[in-house]
């Protein structure tokens, strides 16, 4: 038999979806032919080929994005599959309505109200009246910072709120409701990678009372060690006299992480 | 009709499980929550078939990815009756080819790539192994995806003609064709190496060896 004609039976011999007088005319010709044997023995081989092993982060990040899409942020999750992709430029309208966008148009409008105002009203005598006004309007320009922090905070995506936390950053001080909120966040918040810059955030305004007593609370609620062991370390820095009744009763807590047990009795070890 | 007998006896060896498509219909009518029994039975799979095509293993995990976030996403449009595995496998090359659409391709084949590291008994193999897989990733793409199809994913003939939308007949040719174009690739790297071993005097693991000698 011709190398033609038992070409066409091949692909099915090697499904082994041939009929037995099929298959025995194939063997027979592979037995002579070693063209085709090769074509048959190639094929057996390609079983050599390793199975591949997805990452082990591959489950998580199904999960993920199933509880993205059953609490309805589908778009978001393939909004950012896809930009991550496509990688397209910004779109500036869009950028724009974004609390940060929001602030800087906002404070574009009041530095060319500022300088508008320098300029016009640049009389003789009433220099003392326009710092005042400049003050003023430095003040509303900080508030309004707060208010996109405070808005941001409230983002349905991490990143948003990540973005809210850092933005808190640029002001020396933070009205309390800033910071409750910031506290708010380092306490409840989803995300690990969050409530540990909300903490870094809080870190720097220590001297409000209300910062640390909502540092030292948010250490028993804590379950993410991450969390847990950043919450000790920066109660050990603020030597804060609360710390250590606390600290000895959150090392009693039942099934701690042994990591975390055990900074928290070496921060112990530090404050007595 | 075969097909839904395959199918029929195919679950019935796996009795205590349920079948793809009863799952994909909660899926459907449900919340989702069943597409992580989906996702297990078919990520390693879909994820094996886009690292063979594609010989980039991060894109391969995306892919994945987007497959079964198109899943939930196209859900509704699931017909009763349809074989999962059809359905998936269409989503899946739809999604490469959407992918390929966006980011221009640029890569052929990628040293890194090459299979994973053997114990050194069975050296042999895995420099066989190597060999085919630069044999394999010189294919032009389609033939590579027909090849893959039928042997690592092992789809039937008449499955493969419905995905591709052509003839049965046509899927027998393209597949032996492709099957020629495999092996001559593999001799020509085969060649190559034994000559490279000769010139460099190194009497290598490898004794010369025809492959149609093995069967």
């Amino acid at each position: 038999m011709k190398c033609e004609q038992i070409g066409e039976l091949l692909p099915d011999y090697l499904q082994g979806s041939l009929n037995a007088e099929q298959e025995k005319l194939v063997e027979e010709h592979i037995e002579v032919c070693a063209d085709c044997g090769e074509e048959v023995a190639i094929w057996k081989k390609l079983s050599l080929l390793p199975v591949e092993q997805p990452s082990e982060g591959s489950r998580e990040r199904f999960e993920a994005m199933l509880r993205a899409y059953q609490t309805g942020r589908s778009d978001r999750v393939s909004a950012r599959f896809e930009k991550a992709k496509a990688a397209p430029g910004w779109n500036i309208w869009q950028w724009l309505r974004t609390p940060a966008g929001v602030v800087a148009w906002s404070a574009a409008i009041l530095v060319i109200g500022i300088f508008a105002g320098n300029y016009f009203g640049n009389r003789p005598g009433r220099s003392n009246a326009d710092q005042s006004e400049i003050t003023a309007m430095h003040s509303e320009l900080t508030n309004m910072r707060q208010l996109v922090v405070l808005s941001m905070l409230q983002q349905q995506s991490a990143s948003e709120r990540l973005q809210g936390v850092s933005y808190s950053r640029r002001e020396d001080q933070l009205d309390p409701q800033v910071l409750s909120a910031l506290v708010h966040t380092l306490r409840y918040d989803g995300s690990v990678d969050v409530r540990l810059a909300a903490l870094d955030a809080l870190s720097r305004h220590a001297a409000q009372p209300q910062v640390r007593k909502g540092v030292v609370d948010a250490l028993q609620e804590q379950q993410s060690p991450l969390v847990q062991v950043a919450l000790i370390d920066q109660l050990l820095e603020w030597r804060d006299p609360d710390a250590a009744v606390r600290l000895r009763n959150f090392a009693q807590t039942p099934n701690l992480n042994p990591t975390v047990k055990q900074r928290a009795d070496w921060a112990l070890s530090k404050l007595n | 009709m075969k097909e839904q007998e395959r199918a029929d006896t195919e679950n019935d060896q796996a009795m205590m499980l349920a079948p793809d498509e009863e799952l994909m219909l909660e899926v459907r009518d449900g919340t989702g929550e069943t597409l992580g029994v989906l996702f297990d039975r078919y990520h390693r799979p879909l994820y094996n078939f886009y690292s063979k095509l594609t010989g980039d293993r991060t894109l391969s995990e995306d892919l994945v990815q987007e497959v079964f976030l198109r899943i939930l996403k196209y859900r509704q449009s699931y017909q009763p009756g349809t074989p999962f595995r059809a359905w998936i496998y269409q989503i899946a090359r739809n999604a490469r080819v959407d992918h390929y659409r966006k980011t221009p391709k640029h890569i052929t084949f990628e040293p890194e790539m090459a299979p994973a590291v053997m114990p050194k008994d069975e050296a042999q193999k895995s420099q066989e192994a190597e060999l085919l897989h630069r044999a394999l990733m010189q294919m032009p793409e389609e033939k590579r995806e027909i090849l893959i199809l039928s042997r690592f994913q092992e789809l039937k003939y008449d499955e493969i003609a419905r995905l591709l939308g052509c003839e049965l007949g046509t899927v027998k040719t393209r597949i032996h064709r492709a099957i020629q174009e495999l092996r001559q690739n593999f001799r020509h790297l085969e060649s190559g190496r034994i000559n490279k071993d000769r010139n460099s005097g190194v009497t290598k693991f490898v004794p010369p060896r025809r492959a149609g000698n093995e069967v």
